[in-house]
């Protein structure tokens, strides 16, 4: 069952696996810049507009916000693209789930706050690092591989300032905030939860063509240039602004 | 421990590859090179600095490099968006400021400068420091010169070519025109291609204004909304549309008027004659 086995066995040409592949790099496309990070125009009305404790309205946010958060859902599917078992799939993503937990929370209740851009690139970065780490490149550059759980914590750490940033340029009210977080943090979890069954699903079905073990090389390296991509626009964005 | 630059003691070239570092438990892995995967790391930062270059940065920024973004039309949708996104930062700026300065009673024209007229040049003043952000040039001051009055005729035609001052906008402005008795004030402008202007009437709730604007033979994008009191309506927006005529019920109390702009590759001259009831009109 190992990946190099089935390389062996390669049909014509592995339209499953492309098609998933297409169907990602749409989705990138339709979710358009202006939504990459944003809790739109109208939710950033909404969220101003009111006050105190109101869980659904904030866990729809915060589900929404992750579901069309691609950057996020880049690293996610990074994350998740060599680990096979459901066991090490739900330790990773929760790793992950954790990370950016603590930091949204703590964030937006201490107000701590990094320039949106920067955060955004440095997210961008993490897409980038995961790809190469996914192609085994510290190994195979430098000897050591960095261990993968600690990174997807300190990666979590990242997103979850990114989202804590976000927030923040809403002013939320103060009335019911830790709740309104809570409750937006489980949005974002129930978001993740959504898009990981979507990838898991691509996932399974291109895993297990024969083909997957020289698209995946192919995929990480695209998974790079959205992460580069991303940078650019990040960084340029920060100059600009 | 072994110095991997101590050549007598460095592995024979060629050797068996050097003992690579377990990959995690629980996580797959794909073959790869070192040097392919060098590769490949700059194969992807070059696609992703040509999508930057000729889709995205032109798209989004207005930053074209090539000029290929100018030829496929993505730059003019990120001057568009850049210009937007300073125009409601000006607009928020100046909603902040109102909201201090607030419900004073409307300033006798002449007394101050309105309000209009800052925050437009707010607004020109967020703009100059976009185009100086991209060119690398300190944006010099905008200096508050009061607009040219010019005599009750329409205007003379003003030089085609964009003048620095994006507000190139010839005022004629008489309290009573030779139109008659029908029209109160007659105004108007002449818009660069790209730039707006904006004129309000300052109306009581419940009163009818009468009005007629053309864009002598071109065409405007305009927006007709009210204002004031901390209500907000837009009344009608329109795309390309040559003149309109018509009467204006003021929904509340407040400043009513035309926001209009050029998005064609000409300057357009656009006059407007108001009639009927209100107690002032305001033009930058």
């Amino acid at each position: 069952m190992t990946p190099s086995s089935r390389a062996l066995l390669r049909p014509p040409v592995p339209w499953p696996a492309l098609a998933a592949l297409g169907t990602f790099l749409a989705c990138l496309l339709f979710t358009g810049a202006a939504l990459a990070h944003n809790v739109t125009e109208g939710d950033a009305g909404y969220v101003q507009e009111v006050t105190g404790f109101r869980p659904i309205a904030f866990i729809y946010l915060g589900a929404k916000h992750m579901v069309t958060g691609y950057d996020h859902l880049l690293f996610l599917a990074g994350v998740v693209f060599f680990v096979y078992r459901t066991k090490n799939i739900a330790i990773y993503v929760s790793i992950f789930a954790i990370g950016h937990s603590v930091t949204m929370i703590a964030g937006v209740w201490w107000s701590i706050s990094i320039n949106a851009y920067i955060i955004d690139a440095i997210i961008a970065f993490s897409v980038v690092y995961k790809a190469l780490d996914n192609l085994g490149a510290f190994r195979l550059w430098f000897g050591v591989q960095p261990n993968t759980k600690a990174a997807t914590l300190i990666f979590g750490l990242l997103h979850g300032f990114g989202l804590a940033t976000k927030i923040q340029s809403y002013e939320i009210s103060p009335d019911g905030l830790l709740g309104n977080l809570i409750a937006f943090n489980v949005g974002v979890e129930i978001g993740q939860l959504m898009a990981l069954a979507l990838i898991l699903l691509e996932m399974t079905q291109w895993r297990a063509r024969p083909a997957f073990a020289r698209q995946a090389y192919v995929a990480n390296v695209l998974m790079m240039v959205a992460g580069f991509a991303l940078m650019g626009l990040q960084i340029t964005g920060y100059f600009v602004a | 421990m072994t110095n991997r630059f101590d050549i007598q003691n460095a592995p024979p070239l060629r050797a068996e590859p050097r003992a690579m570092a377990a990959p995690s438990p629980g996580v797959q892995s794909v073959p790869a090179t070192p040097g392919g995967l060098i590769r490949s790391t700059l194969i992807a930062a070059g696609a992703a600095g040509a999508i930057l270059v000729l889709f995205w940065l032109p798209a989004e920024y207005n930053i074209d490099p090539t000029g290929i973004g100018a030829l496929t039309g993505l730059t003019e949708m990120g001057e568009i968006k850049q210009q937007l996104a300073a125009e409601a930062e000006a607009d928020a700026q100046a909603l902040a400021a109102s909201a201090v300065t607030a419900p004073a009673a409307p300033a006798p024209a002449g007394a101050a400068v309105p309000s209009e007229v800052i925050e437009r040049l707010d607004r020109i003043d967020a703009q100059l420091a976009a185009i100086a952000a991209l060119i690398g040039a300190p944006p010099t001051p905008v200096e508050p010169v009061a607009e040219t009055l010019v005599a009750p005729e329409p205007v003379p035609e003003v030089a085609a070519a964009p003048a620095p001052d994006p507000v190139e906008a010839a005022v004629a402005e008489a309290a009573a025109p030779e139109t008659g008795p029908e029209w109160r004030d007659e105004v108007s402008y002449t818009l660069p291609p790209g730039e707006g202007v904006e004129v309000k009437l300052v109306m009581e709730e419940g009163q009818i204004a009468r009005f007629a604007w053309t864009a002598n033979g071109g065409v405007v994008n305009f927006d007709l909304h009210g204002d004031g009191r901390g209500q907000n309506q837009s009344y009608e927006q329109g795309r390309a549309v040559p003149e309109q005529s018509g009467e204006l019920l003021a929904a509340f109390t407040g400043n009513h008027g035309w926001f209009w702009r050029n998005r064609s590759d000409a300057p357009v001259t656009v006059t407007l004659r108001t009639g009927g009831e209100y107690t002032d009109l305001k033009a930058p």
